[in-house]
């Protein structure tokens, strides 16, 4: 028979709940931890792959911080966005690895959503090839953007900016973060204890405050842009 | 519960892994693990696309379906059910293959179970698993243990259910802990619940098959059933009442649901059909294809009735290599190895024989 939990397994099991056990977290014991154990900030974007089911509906999340995030300037950076719809859209037909893109104004950030297929660097190159005068007043809006701007002249630094700020993406399977981490820290051999999970994620969330969960769900995965094209007999 | 004993020797046999994985609390005239189940009856309806896939005979356009018997179980080798408690749960399905001569009946098994991958990628490992994962005592972990792990930002162990004194959790932590292959399994596994029925959970049959079509085109890929009412589990926070009966709750369920289904729509699960690619682990059943590869969906299972004689159903054994023209195994060396494994376990237990008389064993592609 199981004997029946104390008043104190009880009160333990409850901490998570408690508000002055979530300030101790908070503000003492994961800053330990982060101190202690810092994880590297992984980079964004999908992984790279030599397997066709993962060069194709691939996700882009471009986080980008607007300069002035009080509503003049989100309705700033709405209007050039509403402005120059037909040539983003024009832009991403030229393109042709594109499913879908969408703009978002996010918290005190501009984000760009869109699923491609096949090389990230081609995508981003072909788009800025079509639309880079247009992002350029986009740019203009977010945090660093002058740097990387005129875009069609530093088409290789505004790759790597859209790169550092796309958003790391959370392994579909969890204990695959093990690795990742492993991988970035250049170490091998390490054994991970599966309850120590929790931890590797708080610490990994804490380099990487936004992240993509998992790869998302996909109605007809495997396809690529080309071939809705081609047997739907629809053009872009 | 302190043992003295030393593993088996490796190469893993099924008799090696069928003394290990029999449990103190369980009954060595049923089934090592899967031990409570139940079994329904219901028909399969292929998809219009299913043979453009596969020449198998239950993926064709069929009238009324192909029978099919499904038997539903909890994971746990003990034989005392233990419903609500967080545990795989198991979905055997047997299809009746339409025969010339309805004296002939052949049959092919799909084995599924609501973990989507297996705890190990070869027989050795799993015996290595199993040894490391018998059931042992277990007891709440202490409060200041607890608390320690809470600063650690560590995940605490979970306390036992009411009446629960031995179990694998332990041992399978700390085997995955040096075997990066159980990590998967072993974390689904510990935090996969209890479903409110058994008619909306998800069933893999984690291993890969080979389909063939008519052309002769063949393909890797891995089954899954899908429930049409929607993946639900027991919820301890929130609107999913606790049954009032925890450890007996699932077969009761089974029945009123297929009870109150009679005159309209049956209880149905679609039977997706998800096709590998160079590079998928092809052959390793630890690991989970991603959630991005092509889908097919190759039909959809009607439950209609609980068995006739469900004492008798439970001889029944089913078979993960009872296949047909049109599939075969792939060169997972696990699945070969539970083909003799299941063979053996049915004769211990003195159960009906798979009945590979009347189909065929295709343990080669084609």
């Amino acid at each position: 028979m199981t004997p029946k939990a104390s008043w104190l397994d009880s009160f333990v099991d409850g901490l998570p709940t408690r508000g002055w056990f979530q300030f101790l977290s908070r503000h003492v014991v994961v800053p330990y931890w982060v101190w202690r154990d810092p994880k590297p900030k992984l980079p964004g974007g999908p992984r790279p792959s030599p397997q066709p089911g993962e060069n194709l509906q691939r996700m882009m999340n471009l986080v980008m911080p607007l300069k002035d995030p009080s509503p003049m300037g989100r309705a700033k950076a709405a209007l050039i966005v509403a402005q120059n719809v037909d040539e983003i859209f024009a832009g991403l037909d030229n393109v042709g690895t594109v499913h879908n893109a969408r703009f978002l104004l996010l918290g005190n950030n501009l984000c760009m959503l869109s699923v491609y297929d096949g090389d990230f660097s081609n995508y981003i190159r072909d788009f800025i090839a079509t639309i880079g005068s247009v992002f350029d007043a986009i740019m203009d809006q977010v945090e660093g953007g002058e740097e990387v701007s005129p875009t069609e002249q530093k088409i290789e630094r505004f790759i790597d900016w859209v790169q550092a700020h796309d958003l790391f993406q959370v392994p579909d399977f969890p204990s695959d973060l093990f690795a990742l981490q492993d991988q970035a820290m250049r170490r091998t051999g390490k054994a991970h204890g599966l309850r120590s999970l929790p931890r590797e994620y708080i610490l990994q969330l804490h380099a990487n405050p936004d992240v993509s969960l998992g790869g998302g769900y996909r109605a007809y995965p495997g396809v690529s842009a080309a071939q809705i094209r081609k047997n739907h007999g629809m053009g872009w | 519960m302190e043992s003295t004993e030393s593993p088996p020797p490796l190469p893993a046999t099924p008799e090696s892994i069928l003394k290990i994985l029999y449990r103190v609390d369980g009954d060595p005239d049923r089934r090592p693990v899967h031990t409570v189940g139940i079994s329904a009856t219901g028909f399969f309806k292929a998809s219009e696309v299913a043979p453009l896939y596969c020449r198998a005979a239950h993926f064709q356009p069929h009238r009324g379906g192909h029978p099919v018997t499904v038997r539903f179980s909890n994971g746990s080798g003990c034989k005392d059910p233990h419903d609500s408690w967080s545990d795989v749960r198991g979905m055997a399905t047997r299809f009746t293959l339409p025969a010339a001569n309805p004296a002939e009946k052949t049959y092919t098994d799909l084995i599924a179970m609501t973990l989507p991958e297996f705890f190990s990628s070869t027989p050795d490992d799993f015996q290595e698993f199993a040894w490391a994962a018998r059931p042992a005592d277990y007891v709440a972990e202490r409060p200041w243990r607890k608390f320690l792990d809470m600063l650690k930002l560590m995940m605490p162990l979970r306390n036992p259910y009411p009446n629960e004194t031995i179990s694998p959790d332990l041992g399978a932590m700390n085997f995955a802990e040096r075997n990066d292959a159980a990590k998967p399994g072993v974390l689904e596994a510990a935090s996969i619940g209890a479903p409110t029925c058994y008619l909306r959970a998800a069933y893999h049959a984690v291993h890969t098959f080979i389909v063939t079509n008519e052309q002769g085109v063949q393909r890797p890929v891995r089954f899954s059933w899908q429930p049409v009412m929607g993946v639900r589990n027991l919820d301890s926070n929130t609107s999913n009442p606790k049954p009032a009966n925890g450890d007996f709750y699932l077969q009761d369920q089974l029945r009123q649901s297929l009870i109150t289904s009679i005159g309209k729509d049956h209880p149905r699960f679609t039977l997706m059909m998800t096709l590998g690619e160079a590079g998928d682990a092809l052959n390793d059943p630890s690991r989970a294809w991603p959630p991005h590869r092509t889908r097919i969906l190759m039909g959809t299972l009607s439950i209609e009735e609980i068995v006739n004689d469900p004492e008798e159903w439970e001889k029944i054994s089913f078979n993960p290599g009872l296949l047909t023209d049109g599939i075969a195994m792939s060169d997972d060396k696990v699945l070969k190895f539970r083909v003799e494994t299941y063979k053996l376990s049915s004769k211990q237990r003195n159960a009906s024989p798979c009945p590979f008389s009347g189909a065929t064993i295709h343990d080669t592609q084609g």
